[in-house]
């Protein structure tokens, strides 16, 4: 079945929360961790209209509310993937969220964070190897799915 | 599961939106019963989505001259006209808050089937659309929304239309149209349907509330008892009342996101074609469509609710309007794809323009302070 379904595009250089369907990248220099929505995740809200983040400071803990959304096929609260203090939100994107659809690795980026619990919660994470897996079975799951019209 | 249901009329705005929020919290955290809410506004209310501007959707004026409440749902969508005739439906049910967007849209899904089978039994088909309407031939005939707490507590919100005075809903919500005359009433009334409509003129709320209820009953396989709130949800729904949906820090905040109307004239073999398009940010919000042409008031309904909250991407409007086609043969008389996506694209693009000019002042209240940057 799913090889008439191609793989979504998900990007090896980072991490990925696999049931929050954000990815999370570390910058080694500053130790601090950027986050988008990965692709898994665009497929099920489908374009953006609205994003709203947490200010800039503001702490979370991994799970908790960062921010809400309202795309075409639903409105949901955005879930922090990582604990830390939300250090930079992106404009850009809170201006125009359609960003993040057109360039979700890129200019679509959602927020800087400074970790707090990085050792402990990026095992948490998908990286390496098992992104794959995690690409294969998504893709089957969002094609076995009823679509929502 | 025991299934609280809880029957009210002539709620005041800011009471039934605390109502609603406040079960949802306690219902997520376990200190409330889930419950099935089958209540109605006392008229009017004018309620905006989540994320859109008062001031943008709803004629204050107009509001404030008549008497009609204005406020800010918790749940998203467009802006709705409240009250006697219009049936909210809040199902209130605990959830997990590391709950992903697959589980959040198969529950909507789940609940848009409660409301459905209830339309079914009442002798109305209806089916789901895109992410928050209910439709009858392509007609509108209620809005679902859906909230989640940071408890995890999930609101699942619909409002039914029983009945609709157009040209009082034309007063109260902006609309794209310059006046609002016969032809604009017909055109909405044509777009949206009612319940009585469908169902016969002589139908009353309190026979659609059993079927309702009923309905939701056999979907969930719960045990309904008729309740009320308890006095501590009564304290709790007041004070959320007070400090969030009576403050105008609530109700008129804006969104850094601008609202944008373009239009377009397009000549086809088969007559004139006028489209508006309305935009938030590039997301379409709504399409109207209207012109010299035959086409069908079913057809042009079906194809500006396929448009609804969809991008303004060509490629995505062009995928759209191809299926639609496939769908409906010929129902423009002869007028081809090409030329609805000319059309759609002109009046994108002048939307898109008048949003570039006025986007010199991009901050909103969402908008946190520092300088923007991509991280290296």
């Amino acid at each position: 079945m799913t090889d008439s379904h191609p793989v979504l595009e998900l990007p090896l250089d980072r991490f990925y929360d696999a049931l929050r369907h954000l990815w999370v990248q570390p910058t080694f220099d500053t130790g601090r961790v950027v986050v988008g929505i990965d692709a898994v995740g665009l497929e099920y809200i489908g374009d953006l209209a609205y994003i709203q983040c947490a200010p800039r400071g503001t702490h979370v803990h991994r799970g908790e509310p960062m921010g809400s959304l309202e795309a075409a096929k639903m409105t949901d609260i955005l879930s922090a993937p990582i604990s830390g203090q939300i250090i930079t939100v992106n404009e850009a994107v809170i201006r125009n969220p359609s960003l993040v659809n057109r360039d979700p690795y890129g200019n679509g980026w959602l927020a800087e964070f400074s970790p707090e619990c990085w050792d402990k919660e990026s095992v948490q994470l998908i990286s390496g190897s098992r992104i794959g897996e995690y690409g294969q079975r998504e893709t089957e799951r969002l094609h076995s799915a009823n679509p929502v019209r | 599961m025991n299934l609280r249901l809880i029957e009210e009329d002539g709620v005041n705005a800011s009471v039934g939106l605390a109502a609603d929020e406040t079960l949802a919290r306690r219902v997520g955290d376990g200190s409330s019963l889930p419950t099935l809410r089958l209540y109605t506004y006392r008229s009017s209310a004018a309620l905006v989505g989540r994320f859109q501007s008062v001031e943008n959707e709803i004629h204050l004026g107009f509001c404030h001259d008549n008497g009609v409440a204005v406020n800010r749902r918790p749940t998203g969508g467009g802006a709705l006209l409240m009250g006697e005739d219009q049936l909210g439906i809040a199902l209130t049910l605990p959830g997990r808050s590391d709950e992903g967007y697959s589980r959040a849209r198969e529950l909507m899904e789940l609940f848009s089937v409660g409301l459905v089978n209830a339309l079914a039994a009442m002798g109305v088909g209806a089916s789901f659309r895109r992410k928050n309407d209910l439709e009858v031939s392509g007609r509108k005939i209620a809005g679902l929304g859906m909230y989640r707490d940071i408890s995890g507590g999930l609101l699942f919100h619909a409002s039914l239309l029983l009945d609709m005075d157009i040209a009082l809903m034309l007063s109260v919500l902006n609309t794209p149209f310059e006046k609002i005359s016969d032809k604009e009433i017909r055109h909405v009334g044509e777009r949206l349907t009612t319940l009585r409509r469908e169902a016969g003129s002589g139908l009353l709320l309190d026979e659609v509330r059993p079927e309702v209820a009923a309905s939701y009953v056999r979907l969930m396989g719960a045990d309904v008892r008729p309740g009320d709130f308890t006095p501590e949800e009564r304290r709790a729904i007041g004070e959320l009342e007070r400090s969030k949906y009576q403050t105008d820090r609530w109700i008129y905040q804006t969104v850094p996101v601008p609202d944008t109307v373009g239009t377009s004239r397009v000549k086809t073999p088969a007559g004139m074609i006028e489209f508006t398009v309305c935009l938030a940010g590039e997301m379409i919000k709504c399409v109207h469509v209207t012109g010299d042409f035959f086409a069908s008031e079913e057809s042009l309904a079906d194809l500006e609710g396929s448009l609804r909250w969809h991008s303004s991407a060509r490629w995505k409007l062009e995928g759209t309007l191809r299926a639609f086609y496939a769908n409906h043969g010929d129902a423009f008389g002869g007028v081809g794809i090409e030329y609805i996506l000319a059309g759609l694209g002109q009046a994108i693009n002048r939307s898109l323009l008048k949003a570039a000019r006025t986007a010199s002042d991009p901050y909103g209240c969402f908008v946190n302070p520092g300088e923007a940057h991509v991280p290296a």
